[in-house]
């Protein structure tokens, strides 16, 4: 196990290194062949005084010669940004704010969001996919199977867009009318989020964030279960006259637990982006949305400086899923 | 003595009939609903164990002879199987007629079971000690500590070595033999009196396939369990087995004294298994093979199910079932000519 882990770890380091410098190289080319975002800095209206562009350009760190050059992989930039982000300068905004600062303050509701769709797609996709899988070929079962084609195939901003009508302006304007505007159901169904009620006006918008991730876990969970419960060791379990539940909980769901916590893994990727696109739509003051608003307002310093949070994130709990994976399956454990 | 032991286990089973043989199993009907209509896999097979008794059901795959075992479990999967008739006597207690809880109980209690494969039939997640001493912290109550020291006397009963680092270890990091000592120590964890062993060397080399059933047979006649023996293989349980019955289409068709079985078969299907068994005296001969195949199970034909591959099969057999009917002292079969086969060496 030990070794395991120091194996993932490394494994870990190298893949961060080399996603950095893959994110630096796109930067690095961009600005090549689009030319100097400092430009940005000033808007469409004005043309600085080289020596305007050029202060602005050491402040935002584009001012290094080998940006002029087109396929230059620029390794001296490349280790100055690592020393930097190393001491935690992200660099900053347009406006002249550190990133840091904009995403620290951004991340308790990147969190909530996050926490409450993790909790929903997690549980209904494991819980949706038991439930089909003992029921096979039942009602249930074509029920929730059709229920995650359908929100498997349909997209992330059109699940947002159509929950925002349907929960919060639709069913949310009804129930402000008939219970009050500071009723706590009318608050949850709020078409936007609200500052003052951030766990409240956060339910809806995580749990369409966890359509994306709870459809596929559903399938999966459905299928790793229907093999599990046909396996000789769930047959073993019912002969040492196990309760049906522990049959079910320690024997059959434990193990068919271990693809689908693949899967959660990847999942957590795409809630990342798709979490962009939620909190933009519907204007939860969270990191997605400053990356929103940033591509929006041609912000590139922000634009890059989250992403490679992002990456880092993703990274980390890449690993988390790996470890994890090792404790549920011991046959993982490369000796 | 078998009283004694009964009293002082913690028993599920109270008002046992000590004087009726440990298992009988009466015309047991099993059938399964497919696709392609009823598969009748088990179709009234009868015999009984004795404590302290070896029968080994003999049989080619798909005989029904695993179903047979699973339907005395009560872990046959229903739908899509059903038992369709029969009684399985515990000391007298029907144990199909059981509450569903009880009937629970009664497994890994009273019968229990060791199985083919044990890379397959071990959960692959959880430690080899967890999994022995769950039989003792669900069905005794037991704590951790208590259940785990219980568990390792269980390793060492089945000879395996250095059983305090291995008790930590998982299934796949045991060897064949290893494995199915364990099973063997999961199977005995809770003192049962019966132990039905489904092919339980098949998927182990002949060398460890001798000291797995030399192990189970020790054990067996220490404890003076009943032992039931699932094969396909007549020479592995010649000198382990006190009776044999033979299997075919789902029913009993011989059943006999293992000497008598080999030395004088009384049934054409165990008379042609016999032959298809490789001797050394025989060496360098062709070996005998039996025509044919069985029949489906959902299409058994009318009359004696293995006239279609029988060498003294008439126009009755094609019409009329063979009973299971005594031929000599302590042995039945079900061939409208078993006294000729009998006399026919």
């Amino acid at each position: 196990m030990g070794r395991y882990i120091i194996r993932r770890l490394l494994q870990a380091v190298l893949t961060l290194f080399l996603a950095l410098f893959l994110l630096h190289y796109l930067t690095t080319l961009s600005i090549q062949i689009n030319g100097n975002p400092a430009y940005a800095f000033f808007g469409a209206q004005i043309t600085p005084t080289p020596a305007q562009l050029q202060t602005v350009s050491e402040l935002y760190h584009t001012d290094h010669p080998c940006l002029t050059q087109p396929g230059n992989p620029c390794f001296g930039n490349f280790f100055d940004t690592m020393k930097r982000y190393a001491e935690g300068d992200f660099g900053k905004d347009l406006r002249f704010r550190p990133v840091t600062e904009l995403v620290a303050e951004r991340v308790p509701n990147t969190l909530r969001i996050f926490a409450v769709s993790t909790t929903v797609w997690a549980l209904a996709g494991i819980g949706l996919g038991m439930v089909a899988a003992m029921r096979r070929e039942k009602f249930m079962d074509y029920f929730i199977r059709l229920g995650t084609i359908v929100f498997g195939a349909v997209p992330i901003f059109l699940v947002v867009l159509g929950l925002k009508y349907v929960a919060g302006v639709w069913f949310g304007g009804w129930l402000r009318e008939n219970l009050g505007e500071e009723n706590a159901l009318s608050i949850i169904f709020l078409p936007s989020f609200d500052d003052q009620h951030p766990w409240l006006t956060i339910l809806v918008p995580g749990v369409a964030l966890s359509v994306i991730g709870a459809a596929g876990i559903a399938r999966l969970m459905r299928t790793s279960m229907l093999e599990n419960l046909r396996a000789d060791f769930v047959r073993t379990a019912k002969a040492k006259g196990l309760k049906p539940g522990r049959v079910m909980l320690a024997h059959t769901l434990r193990n068919s637990l271990i693809p689908v916590i693949t899967l959660i893994g990847l999942s957590f990727g795409g809630a990342l982006g798709g979490a962009v696109i939620t909190e933009g739509l519907w204007n939860v003051r969270g990191v997605g949305q400053l990356v929103f608003n940033a591509v929006r307002q041609n912000d590139t310093p922000i634009v890059i400086a989250v992403v490679t949070m992002l990456v880092i994130t993703f990274l980390l709990f890449s690993l988390l899923v790996d470890l994890l994976y090792a404790v549920l399956d011991p046959r993982i454990r490369y000796e | 003595m078998a009283v004694a032991k009964v009293q002082t286990k913690s028993n599920v089973l109270t008002d046992l009939d000590l004087n009726r043989p440990l298992l009988e199993v009466e015309d047991l009907r099993v059938e399964f609903h497919t696709r392609d209509g009823v598969a009748k896999a088990v179709n009234g097979a009868s015999f009984s164990v004795e404590r302290g008794e070896t029968l080994a059901i003999v049989g080619e795959s798909g005989c029904g002879k695993s179903v047979t075992s699973q339907a005395i479990m009560g872990i046959l999967e229903t739908p899509p199987a059903r038992i369709a008739e029969g009684r399985v006597l515990f000391h007298g207690i029907d144990l199909l007629k059981l509450p569903k809880d009880t009937r629970r109980r009664t497994r890994a209690n009273h019968v229990a079971m060791v199985f083919q494969d044990a890379l397959s039939a071990l959960n692959p997640v959880w430690t080899v000690g967890y999994q022995l001493a769950e039989l003792f912290r669900q069905h005794r109550g037991m704590s951790k500590k208590d259940a785990m020291a219980r568990s390792l006397e269980l390793l060492d009963l089945v000879k395996i070595p250095a059983a305090k680092q291995r008790i930590l270890e998982y299934p796949h990091q045991f060897s064949g033999g290893m494995r199915q000592r364990v099973m063997i120590a999961m199977a005995l964890a809770l003192d049962p009196d019966l132990l039905i062993a489904d092919e339980p060397t098949t998927a182990l080399d002949v060398t460890v396939q001798a000291q797995i059933m030399r192990l189970l047979k020790d054990i067996q006649v220490e404890r003076h369990m009943g032992l039931i023996l699932i094969t396909h293989d007549l020479g592995v349980v010649a000198d382990v087995a006190d009776k044999i019955s033979v299997m075919y289409a789902g029913r009993i068709v011989e059943q006999a004294e293992v000497h008598e079985i080999f030395a004088r078969p009384a049934h054409p299907y165990t008379k042609a298994l016999l032959k298809s068994i490789p001797r050394l005296d025989t060496k360098g001969q062709r070996l005998e093979i039996i025509k044919g195949l069985p029949p489906a199970l959902t299409n058994i034909p009318p009359g004696c199910a293995f006239a279609p591959r029988c060498t003294y099969a008439q126009d009755v057999c094609r019409s009329q079932v063979p009973p299971l009917s005594t031929v000599a002292a302590d042995r039945a079969s079900a061939c409208h000519f078993s006294s000729e086969v009998i006399q026919d060496v």
